[in-house]
């Protein structure tokens, strides 16, 4: 009976595998190093103040454009004078400079930047509340130039905090506060190619009464670079076909054989899919449809593609805990102890997504983390995840723990079998010592990569003249990381159709040695002979 | 055709006049800080308010202007108004800063063919480092801000962080220029701009070698590094639900009262230096801690001084290091504000360095620093009267525009110098 073809792959075949692998994986690195741009660029757009002369008129068809609406200056008091704060919105045209937004730019995000100054003998509050009032429209090429569509309208609120840069004296005059940054709006699909933002802060019903004398109101937009998108897409739809094959190829493997499959090859299969479903490039039609839940379908997919993997270490580390309590199968209703964590963790990430993100699909301005209620609601989802998460790496440590303890024990016991049963197990140990050094590798390298980008935001390059864009490399080779992983996996774990006995081929140098199955195998159902080696070795 | 034919005819003829008036200059003082007249262009007595844009022909633009200056504001449409903004907005600074020395930075009504800041500016003094880094650092400020207001349309992505990659894909398709690199890597912080907009237009004329022209550059430069180094970074996450595994980082524009304070610093500890010709040195400081080389063919550099003198071999000739005066002192840095000569006294009026002096002028008796009276006022003594002053106090701001203020009556006392 067939093994896996990990354990009856030759050393030389092994690191040629791993060799393609990993040329596999540095292109992928250098790709996004040398050909994509960083993954998201930003625009600062200054809002220009135009002049509301009829307030009262709540049209949503009227809209104020930067380039021909009637304008104040904030810092001139003289312009001001005569108006209140119903007359004042805020206009700002999205993007600068003549450009057109491009669907390849995916999704866009604003976030309000309120420059206030100090005014002699005037205090600022530390919190403010902003009471927003928020209309989007947009615009398409060929429309006319003022025909600006209604897209959302909004009344938000949002909290800022602010301190003064220097110590505070309330005799300085024309010092900025420094106040934080609030996000605005998140847009998950970027279909048309110009939007229009009028901001009004509304001072009705002692909304915005701490607001004090402010210079500029800047909005910084954010959005995925074009030629991001174009590499990454690239990167998806090369790794989609390539794991669609494997996952056939493997699963055509099991098929072929007389047992039933075992809970591993399910769990690599259904691993396998979910990437699978992770690779299919469907943002390519947000070039053609409108699908602002783009953003949340892509949460979600990676949602399950990690909630699989997770489950997926915790399954494999089970069935190779080297114990054999009992004959039967072994299967998804054992681990459930294990898996409620992930489940839990994935589950409560969820909800959380749905909350802010599913309600974005509504309202653009929407933010859960406004809200008291929201905040708390927020945070003990999140917390939940977290604890949920160190639940899981509690449990997977300890049964990673017990396996390599286990191994050692076992270990002990080699030296008392013959020659090549003693090789045979020895080898079956180092290989899968070999993938779980891999999956550390992977998982440290995921770990530093992201730590990586969150220090060295900002300066990631390496040179001024060297071309490469660390971040965006760190993301594509993270990315074909796991594809890479993920394919190893469901080749070196697919049944070997080696049958026994074979022939031991020995290569020209004659180190090359082929490791079959032994003649004294027991349970025909086991998957790999590692389980058996465990099963056998209980019985010693 | 017809109109072309008369907006050659008028740009001669503004050329003719604008020649005229850099004959009026005296030679090599301050010729490339005429543009500062800029900032009275859009005073209402010289053009409405309420005209949206200056143009670069109109006379009391294009007089201040130098040739290239004049291209440059043809080129970009826009920048004119901003730079008019940046000049008023280094004035105002200026003044503010020096609100309580004996210099306080006072300008002159505005005269054709004369400088702005008056004739202390024909001096190497400290006064004038100050003037021309906080004009520069102006401009910078006032073009990067512009740019986000959407005023200035060439401000595209030119000047991105991935300058060379870009231009792969710009030949194959391109109805407005830079839309392929828009596409493919968005664009860059305006601040980038903004710089170089600044060292093209204000280092323009600072052509000759002699050490005060080293000095303009110097301070001028020095003060685009001020705007630069106050920017400050922020950052939004916006990955996978929100978290932190995309995370992308813009710069904030610092607010031009911080880049004032920190040049007002940097003026009180000015350093004092030579030309030396010892050492074969490639350039001074500023120069080098340029961040990039503008490359050749960009559409501002094309006439660019530094890319002339940088290619010139016989730069080496002439490129001498500004050099500590007090040799125990460290070579000045990239930020810091240099002059070689010692600023005359303000105390007494002087018409031939165009000084007020300090008749007449505000201090504190209780203060024993600059703005205290004995120093103010030279030891010339003070008049001191009690005036009953209505001034706001405890204010409060509501947005929009209305500010809420008491009356209070008090009865200051006030000191003038003699």
């Amino acid at each position: 009976m067939p093994g896996t073809i990990l354990e009856n792959l030759s050393g030389r075949k092994l690191s040629v595998l791993v060799s393609i692998l990993l040329v596999f994986q540095i292109t992928c690195f250098l790709i996004g190093g040398l050909v994509a741009p960083s993954p998201a660029g930003s625009q600062d757009v200054i809002a220009r103040v135009c002049v509301d002369r009829n307030p009262e008129d709540k049209d949503f068809k009227k809209w104020f454009i930067p380039k021909t609406c009637t304008a104040v200056d904030l810092e001139q008091q003289q312009s001001t004078k005569v108006l209140n704060a119903s007359n004042l919105v805020l206009a700002f045209q999205m993007p600068l400079f003549n450009y057109d937004f491009s669907r390849w730019q995916q999704n866009l995000v604003g976030v309000l930047q309120i420059d206030m100054v100090q005014r002699k003998g005037h205090k600022l509050e530390p919190v403010i509340e902003l009471t927003l009032d928020a209309r989007l429209a947009y615009r398409n090429k060929h429309d006319p130039d003022d025909k600006w569509t209604y897209h959302t309208h909004a009344e938000e609120k949002r909290i800022m905090d602010c301190s003064v840069d220097e110590v505070h004296d309330i005799e300085k005059d024309g010092y900025p506060y420094v106040c934080s940054s609030v996000p605005l709006f998140e847009l998950g699909s970027l279909h048309h190619d110009f939007y229009l933002l009028n901001l009004r802060l509304p001072v009705d019903n002692n909304k915005n009464i701490h607001v004090g004398h402010i210079s500029d109101i800047h909005l910084h937009i954010i959005y995925m670079n074009g030629g991001f998108t174009k590499v990454w897409l690239s990167l998806k739809s090369f790794f989609f076909p390539l794991i669609l094959g494997i996952i056939i190829w493997f699963w055509r493997r099991v098929h072929i054989l007389t047992r039933t499959p075992a809970l591993l090859e399910y769990m690599l299969l259904a691993l396998g899919i979910t990437l699978a479903f992770l690779d299919l490039p469907i943002e390519l039609l947000t070039l053609y449809f409108d699908m602002p839940y783009m953003l949340l379908l892509s949460d979600i997919r990676q949602g399950i593609f990690y909630g699989m993997l997770l489950s997926f270490w915790l399954i494999f580390a089970g069935e190779h805990m080297l114990i054999q309590d009992s004959g039967e199968r072994s299967s998804l209703k054992m681990y459930w102890k294990h898996l409620s964590a992930v489940i839990i963790g994935c589950f409560s990430l969820l909800i959380f997504d749905l909350c802010e993100r599913g309600v974005q699909l509504r309202n653009p301005f929407y933010s859960i983390w406004v809200t008291p209620i929201g905040t708390n609601l927020a945070l003990s989802f999140i917390i939940l995840a977290g604890i949920s998460a160190s639940m899981y790496f509690i449990f997977l440590c300890y049964m990673i723990w017990k396996v390599f303890k286990n191994i050692s024990i076992k270990r002990a016991v080699l030296p008392s079998m013959s020659s090549a049963r003693r090789l045979h197990y020895e080898g079956i140990i180092y290989r899968f010592n070999f993938l779980m050094l891999a999956t550390v590798i992977c998982a440290a390298a995921t770990i530093i990569s992201f730590i990586l980008n969150q220090v060295a935001e900002g300066q990631n390059k390496w040179d001024e003249n060297m071309d490469i864009d660390m971040s965006s490399a760190l993301y594509t080779g993270i990315f074909g990381m796991w594809n890479v992983y993920i394919c190893a996996m469901l080749m070196l774990y697919a049944p070997s159709h080696k049958q026994w006995p074979v022939e031991s081929v020995c290569g020209e140098s004659g180190e090359e040695v082929e490791f079959s199955r032994l003649p004294t195998d027991p349970s025909p159902n086991e998957i790999s002979s590692l389980t058996s080696f465990a099963s056998k070795a209980s019985i010693d | 055709m017809d109109m072309e034919f008369s907006v050659v005819l008028v740009v001669s003829l503004f050329v003719a006049i604008g020649s005229t008036n850099e004959v009026v200059i005296r030679k090599g003082r301050g010729k490339g800080s005429m543009w500062w007249g800029i900032a009275m262009a859009g005073e209402p007595n010289n053009i409405s308010p309420l005209k949206p844009g200056l143009s670069y022909m109109d006379p009391s633009v294009h007089g201040t202007l130098r040739k290239k200056q004049r291209r440059l504001a043809r080129e970009n449409p826009g920048v004119l108004d901003a730079i008019a903004k940046g000049a008023n907005m280094a004035i105002h600074e200026c003044q503010y800063q020096f609100r309580n020395r004996r210099w306080n930075c006072s300008t002159k009504n505005f005269l054709r063919g004369k400088n702005l800041f008056g004739k202390i500016v024909d001096r190497g003094c400290r006064e004038t480092a100050f003037i021309y880094a906080i004009t520069s650092a102006a401009v910078t400020h006032a073009i990067a801000r512009a740019c986000s207001e959407g005023s200035i349309d060439t401000c595209n992505c030119e000047y991105s962080h991935h300058k060379s990659r870009p231009r792969m894909y710009s030949s194959s398709r391109g109805s407005v220029p830079g839309v392929r690199e828009w596409e493919w890597g968005g664009c860059s912080d305006n601040i980038g701009f903004g710089v170089e907009f600044a060292r093209e237009f204000v280092d323009t004329g600072e052509r000759g070698r002699s050490l005060r022209e080293k000095m303009n550059l110097h301070n001028n430069e020095a003060g685009r590094m001020h705007v630069q180094s106050q920017m400050r970074q922020e950052c939004k996450c916006h990955g996978m639900s929100g978290s932190c595994t995309v995370k992308t980082c813009w710069m904030r524009l610092p607010s031009f009262r911080i880049i004032g304070d920190n040049l007002k610093d940097r003026f009180d500890g000015a350093s004092r230096v030579m030309a030396s010709n010892a050492g074969n040195s490639r350039t001074n400081h500023a120069h080098n801690n340029r961040r990039k080389e503008p490359s050749s063919n960009d559409l501002l550099s094309s006439n660019s001084i530094h890319s002339k003198r940088e290619r010139k071999p016989r730069r080496n000739k002439h490129g001498f290091q500004l050099k500590p005066y007090n040799p125990d002192h460290k070579p000045p840095g990239s930020k810091d504000l240099v002059y070689f000569e010692p600023s005359p006294g303000f105390c007494e009026r002087n018409t031939k360095l165009g000084i007020p002096g300090t008749h007449g002028r505000h201090c504190n008796d209780t203060s024993i620093g600059v703005d205290g009276c004995d120093l103010m006022c030279c030891g010339r003594g003070y008049r001191t009267e009690v005036i009953e002053a209505v001034e706001r106090c405890l204010c409060t701001f509501h947005w929009c525009c209305e500010v809420k203020c008491d009356l209070c009556r008090t009865k200051k006392t006030v000191h003038r110098c003699l």
